[in-house]
């Protein structure tokens, strides 16, 4: 059997999105791991595609890296046809979904999970796919453990409202990313957020995450 | 006698590194009965990923034409495939044929496709309810290969060992001493058995809750209702 | 018909500047070499009826087929070049199973005819080695049978084209008996005057003396499908119209 990559390498953690009244907020840190250490730290793993598509992908970066370049020529290309006609973020869900489980059929997977947020006819979008294609799309999303620390705070927010403004959605997700902070061992505290509103999209940070150290000192009894 | 070494193991004890499988369990449940002039089918809208909840509402049943439903639950990425393959076949049929495709012909184009990938199957349980030539309600049962049951009453997915018992005596009669066999239910009847089906399912499975999606397909249309379920 | 002789007659994929396919015509044109085939669509059925040139009494009249089955539900009856038509047979036959598989369903009339139609009109293709075909196909066929729409005739030409009929003659007496069709064809026909009928008019068109071996019958009915007459059904019909 021919050789495939059955694991990753360098790896990036948990990306967070969610959707307020009129955009989407998609957020990850600047680390990419190698196994436990903390190779490289200044490294954004969100993505604009153009002004009213982004993307944020976790999982090994080599296969990251390669998309990305796929999708920023697929945009150029879709520029130079000047037809009107741009990359909805719907329709690089779409994409990004079939590539994957195109991958996963020949048994050499991409090794990612990605989340694709933007503005769907004026409507804010936010979807997700695996790396074996399974996808979805919600008003909020998590991807790895952020899906088990992050996203029970996102859905309280927008279980709760009919819709959150961007000062709501930015506030949780600095307190999702400093949570992740905290439980995650392969998560950095220096995070980036790509903002879509009818304004356009834009990558915002690096921001620092919030951590209060001072009670450390208090702890005892695990010296 | 020595047992060998698989790949995640060494002499030093077991490693964990990922190890590539291209299916995964992503639950659902889908549920349909049929009867004089109608067919009701009808899932539950979790997504899950082992003990994580995906999304609360992804609904499972696909609208294949104006009588024919099919409900799909299993590995989702491959349920997605599928439906979309599915879908393109049955354009390209009404643009061949000037008609659009019957619930028979349908349900045998289901069980084709699903057995050309007998080696490398679609991880899905499938079932399609719709109207046969006298406009009553059929169901058609699948395993992942296309294996295909026709009857008037069945559920697959993750909570079809809670549900199938209960229908069997419900809609189908089995182990009642003296029971009117073959009667079939009337539409109200139906409608509660499907709704009870999922609420009890709901309590003993992880895998079922957050809401009912139901399609009430008769010879006017396609009716859509959901009704919500535990969340927990 | 053609005035002038012309280089574009000769490849099948040119068109003269008249905007014709001389090949196409020319094939057309060897139809009315062919044996008389006759088809009526009534509301109980359809009936087919060809002509069979047995041109020599050493020859067994029996080894020449001209109105074959496609399904249980669909026959045809074919004029021009009979070998030609074998495949287009078989293509219709592999078709019609092919659908019945993957729909468990009859494969309608006009689907059969339309998926005959792509196989007449690929002599212009060519693939890696070279032509796939290297001229259109020499016959004209007469599709029946009985689909989810009632009773069907299709009538097919060597360009492809198809067309619906309620009834048809192809072949070298086709003129005489269209004319004849025109004026005897009603909608309200029942299936035993429709085989009058086109034996009448098969009588009317054919050089030789009309009897059970040098003509074929077939019907297709929703309750018996296809049916091909016997040679005493044959001579019963002939009967009547003597």
């Amino acid at each position: 059997m021919k050789y495939h990559t059955q694991s990753p390498a360098s790896t990036g953690t948990s990306v967070i999105g969610i959707t307020f009244n009129d955009g989407v907020l998609i957020a990850s840190d600047d680390l990419v791991s190698y196994g436990t250490l903390a190779r490289y730290r200044n490294i954004p793993r969100v993505l604009k595609v153009n002004e009213q598509t982004v993307v944020g992908c976790g999982g090994d970066f080599a296969d990251f890296q390669h998309l990305s370049k796929i999708i920023e020529q697929k945009q150029i290309d879709e520029e130079a046809n000047n037809d009107g006609f741009t990359l909805t973020p719907k329709a690089l869900h779409s994409w990004i979904t079939r590539v994957l489980y195109n991958r996963r059929s020949k048994f050499d997977p991409f090794w990612n999970t990605w989340v694709v947020g933007g503005l769907q006819d004026g409507k804010p979008f936010l979807g997700y796919v695996d790396m074996l294609g399974t996808a979805f799309v919600d008003r909020a999303v998590a991807t790895g453990y952020g899906e088990m620390i992050a996203k029970p705070l996102l859905w309280e927010a927008v279980e709760k409202k009919e819709s959150i403004t961007e000062e709501e959605a930015k506030d949780l997700i600095a307190k999702c990313m400093s949570l992740l902070f905290c439980r995650d061992s392969r998560a950095f505290p220096k995070y980036r957020i790509a903002k879509v509103t009818k304004d356009g999209s834009v990558i915002e940070g690096p921001f620092e995450v919030n951590v209060d150290w001072s009670i450390a000192a208090h702890v005892q009894g695990y010296e | 006698m020595q047992r060998s070494l698989n790949n995640s193991e060494t002499l030093s004890g077991i490693i964990q590194k990922p190890q590539f499988s291209p299916y995964t369990d992503n639950g659902g449940t889908v549920i349909a009965v049929g009867g004089k002039g109608f067919v009701i089918i009808g899932c539950d809208s979790r997504l899950s990923s082992g003990y994580t909840i995906n999304t609360r509402f992804q609904p499972k049943l696909f609208k294949l034409t104006p009588q024919t439903v099919l409900g799909s639950a299993g590995c989702w990425c491959d349920v997605l495939t599928f439906v979309r393959l599915i879908e393109a076949r049955l354009k390209m049929y009404s643009y061949e044929h000037n008609k659009t495709m019957s619930t028979p012909a349908t349900a045998q184009l289901v069980s084709i496709m699903l057995y050309y990938k007998r080696f490398f199957p679609y991880y899905v349980s499938n079932l399609v309810a719709g109207l046969d030539e006298e406009g009553n309600g059929v169901v058609y049962s699948y395993d992942p290969v296309g294996h295909c049951e026709q009857s008037t009453y069945c559920a697959t997915g993750s909570s079809s060992a809670f549900i199938q018992p209960l229908l069997d005596n419900y809609v189908g009669k089995k182990n009642i001493a003296n029971a009117e066999k073959g009667k079939l239910l009337t539409q109200e009847e139906a409608l509660r058995v499907v709704n009870d089906a999922f609420v009890s399912a709901t309590e003993r499975n992880m895998y079922c809750g957050d809401s009912i999606i139901l399609n009430i397909i008769t010879e006017k249309g396609i009716e859509e209702r959901v009704i919500p379920l535990r969340k927990d | 018909m053609f005035m002038t002789r012309s280089e574009y007659d000769r490849g099948v994929n040119t068109f003269s500047p008249e905007g014709r396919l001389f090949q196409v015509e020319y094939a057309i044109e060897a139809i009315k070499l062919g044996s008389t085939a006759i088809g009526i669509q009534t509301s109980e059925g359809v009936v087919l009826a060809v002509e069979k040139r047995v041109t020599s009494t050493l020859m067994v009249p029996a080894t020449t087929e001209k109105i074959v089955e496609i399904d249980d539900h669909i026959g045809c009856a074919c004029s021009g070049l009979m070998a030609d038509s074998r495949t287009m047979v078989d293509r219709a036959r592999v078709e019609a199973q092919n659908h019945w598989f993957l729909y468990n369903e009859k494969m309608s009339v006009e689907s059969v005819t339309q998926a005959v139609s792509n196989l007449a009109i690929q002599f212009g293709d060519s693939d890696s080695d070279g032509n796939a075909m290297s001229r259109p196909f020499g016959v004209a066929i007469l599709f029946a049978g009985v689909d989810s729409k009632g009773p069907q005739l299709y009538h097919m030409d060597p360009s492809g084209t198809y067309v619906q009929c309620d009834a048809k003659a192809i072949g070298s007496g086709c003129e005489g008996a269209q004319q004849a069709l025109q004026e005897a064809y009603h909608r309200s026909m029942t299936m035993k005057e429709a085989i009058k009928c086109i034996l009448t008019i098969l009588k009317q068109v054919m050089e030789e003396k009309l009897n059970s071996t040098n003509v074929e019958v077939a019907t297709i009915t929703p309750g018996k499908g296809y049916h091909m007459f016997t040679k005493e059904e044959v001579e019963e019909a002939i009967k009547e119209i003597a």
